[in-house]
């Protein structure tokens, strides 16, 4: 292993940050050949990732239409 | 004043949705969610000049939606305020509780995969029901981050913490959260080994009987 490469227990506890796009140019890398060579982990960011869609998918994107109506009365009062 | 009237009625419109949204999941009650937002656009109002940019505009109106939250609560409810903020470091010694952990099996054939299935199988009431049930300060990272998709940085700026203190609340948060899941599922038949359910070490093997089902009511 260069000190370019990670191992398991490193790619587990960044795998979070992976799968949230916050690991910067030569981490990502890293973690990215890891995932290439380990199929445990490549499994666990996949389920990780689809795991966070899945809790996005929850999101409503327009709220209640009162709710739009009572702020934008409320935004002419200002 | 960063931003003309126009330009905060703008913002405040595309993210209305958004702030109606998270405030529902804070406040768990339709009436005070609706509240929180319209006190939470008078305050952002009045603390115009607090905005530095454009740019900045969603996390700081989310951060004084957060702070309003905070505080309504707090004039609502004369108890201190007892929510355990348990330890958020995550090591080797002290992980998150894993559904994949739980439930891989590295030597199955390859066309079977208990822990992809028990996802397919994830209805969303079983979701909204586990998130409702994370404490607040947990609720509020996976909100921002799974739901508004917020960078660290902006849910850091949201909540006025570090962002490391994003980095691993968020991992525990998601961990309590995989937990609750995996105890609901428990308890709609998941596995009939009669183990222990949840308890984050139980050795729980699902290869003889892949996943039933996930929990439909509670």
């Amino acid at each position: 292993m260069t000190k370019h490469e990670i191992d398991c227990e490193q790619a587990l506890r960044k795998i979070f940050q992976f799968i949230d796009h916050e690991l910067g140019g030569s981490e990502r890398e890293a973690m990215q050949r890891h995932l290439h060579t380990c199929k445990s982990c490549f499994s666990r960011a996949e389920f990780e990732r689809r795991l966070k869609g899945k809790v996005g998918g929850l999101r409503e994107r327009q709220g209640a239409p009162e709710v739009r109506r009572r702020i934008s009365r409320l935004l002419k009062t200002f | 004043m960063g931003i003309s009237r126009e330009g905060f009625e703008k913002q405040v419109l595309a993210l209305v949705g958004s702030m109606h949204g998270v405030a529902r999941r804070l406040t768990r009650n339709d009436t005070d969610a609706e509240d929180l937002v319209a006190e939470t656009v008078a305050r952002a109002w009045k603390a115009l000049d607090s905005l530095e940019s454009d740019a900045a505009f969603r996390a700081w109106i989310f951060r004084i939606l957060h702070n309003t939250f905070i505080s309504e609560r707090r004039r609502a409810d004369a108890r201190p305020q007892c929510e355990s903020m348990e330890s958020e470091d995550l090591d080797a010694t002290n992980p998150a509780f894993s559904i994949f952990e739980q439930m891989h099996q590295p030597f199955l054939l390859w066309f079977s995969n208990p822990e992809q299935e028990f996802l397919d199988r994830l209805l969303r009431e079983d979701l909204e029901r586990a998130l409702a049930t994370l404490p607040e300060h947990q609720r509020v990272v996976v909100i921002l981050a799974d739901l508004e998709e917020f960078n660290y940085r902006e849910i850091a700026d949201t909540l006025g913490v570090p962002v490391g203190t994003v980095r691993s609340r968020l991992a525990r948060a998601r961990g309590a959260l995989q937990k609750l899941l995996w105890e609901q599922a428990q308890a709609h038949g998941l596995r009939g080994d009669g183990a222990t359910a949840g308890n984050g070490n139980a050795q729980a093997r699902t290869a003889s009987t892949p996943p039933a089902k996930t929990g439909k009511e509670a």
